[in-house]
């Protein structure tokens, strides 16, 4: 697929945020992201009642092709987690 | 009435009835969709994950398909089974005289608020600012993350009115959802990009919602020059005129939302029937 067009990868180390910070409690990424290309959503087969177990949670890139490649995302990322390439 | 097939198929009482909710057992079915809703925007639908969705979409033949699989499922009519896909979950742009009619004669008691959960999810912020009425308000009841921490929650008609009218001068954009067909239950105010109904349609290309049964007109002999509709249409239709130093409406990419009128201190805007102006009857 990269023949077709080029693509911007973002990757989040899911070892700094996520498994050990939750990502609720920072949302930094989210809020210096001009198009919005990431979603903080809940990781599958939760039950309401972990609902707010920080285990649950992560931040995905989900609209990768919508970055614009400002790049403030990897400077506001307090844990270092991002990371753009493409 | 059928959506997308225009005249105000919002404005049927019908669709807001206790009827239609007990029909489709819309009462477990709501309750499975939000009690997992912050995972919905993540999970792969047709065996397709969203993540990417727009260099999938570039893909010859395969792009095409899962643009249309997405709208098939989207304006689906049929019963809906699966909680975990946003079956039958398709609404229209309203200006906010509809909005105000839909709140004074249709919406089913009872009628909270509850935090926007695009702008939580994309934004990291909660903003209470989507009106629900009749069986979603019973399962928010049950379900104390999307009850703002703040303000009230259990509004009255009037109030409800008021909070509307507050949210679109604000510059957002009255939205008004199937969840799922036939049953209506939302009345969002939305910004781009944040919004998961609008991000579809204006990115992807995708029929998520569908323009309002109105456009937008300027009469240029009022305008003034000032900008201030530039900067407050989200769907970017008014642009900047450097022959006459006013605006001009790009009227294929407005929506209707009527937005604009609120910035514009010399009335120059207006809202027209969509059906009035030939070019664009039925392009929704």
């Amino acid at each position: 697929m990269g023949l077709i067009c080029r693509r911007t990868k973002i990757r989040i180390d899911y070892s700094l945020c996520g498994d050990s910070v939750d990502p609720r409690s920072c949302r930094r990424c989210l809020s210096v992201c001009a198009p919005a290309v990431f979603q903080l959503h809940q990781s599958f087969g939760v039950e309401e009642a972990n609902v707010f177990d920080p285990q649950s949670w992560r931040i995905t890139p989900l609209w990768p092709s919508l970055c614009n490649r400002c790049l403030k995302c990897v400077e506001a990322c307090p844990n270092g987690a991002i990371h753009v390439s493409g | 009435m059928k959506h997308g097939a225009g005249g105000k198929w919002y404005l049927n009482a019908r669709h807001y009835s206790e009827e239609i909710a007990a029909k489709y057992n819309l009462r477990e079915f709501l309750l499975e969709q939000y009690k997992n809703f912050e995972q919905i925007p993540v999970r792969r639908v047709a065996g397709v994950s969203p993540a990417g969705l727009g260099y999938k979409l570039r893909i010859p033949i395969i792009g095409r398909l899962i643009k249309r699989t997405a709208e098939r499922l989207l304006a689906s009519n049929r019963a809906p089974k699966n909680p975990f896909r946003p079956e039958g979950h398709i609404g229209q742009v309203v200006p906010l005289e509809d909005a105000i009619a839909i709140l004074e004669h249709c919406a089913a008691e009872p009628i909270i608020q509850k935090n926007c959960m695009c702008r939580y999810m994309s934004r990291g912020e909660k903003e209470a600012c989507c009106i629900n009425f009749g069986v979603m308000s019973e399962i928010i009841d049950r379900l104390p993350r999307f009850i703002p921490e703040k303000e009230k929650y259990h509004l009255s008609r009037r109030e409800a009115i008021d909070r509307f009218k507050e949210h679109n001068r604000k510059g957002y954009i009255g939205t008004i959802w199937f969840g799922p067909f036939p049953y209506i239950n939302n009345l969002c105010s939305c910004a781009t990009p944040e919004c998961a109904g609008i991000r579809p349609r204006l990115d992807f290309g995708i029929h998520s919602i569908y323009k309002a049964e109105y456009v937008a007109v300027l009469d240029s002999r009022c305008c003034s020059g000032c900008m201030e509709c530039v900067a407050a249409c989200q769907f970017g239709a008014i642009q900047p005129e450097p022959r006459d130093g006013g605006v001009r409406i790009i009227p294929y990419r407005c929506f209707g939302c009527g937005v604009c009128r609120h910035v514009c201190s010399t009335q120059a805007l207006s809202l027209l029937p969509r059906d009035e102006i030939p070019a664009l009857r039925g392009s929704y």
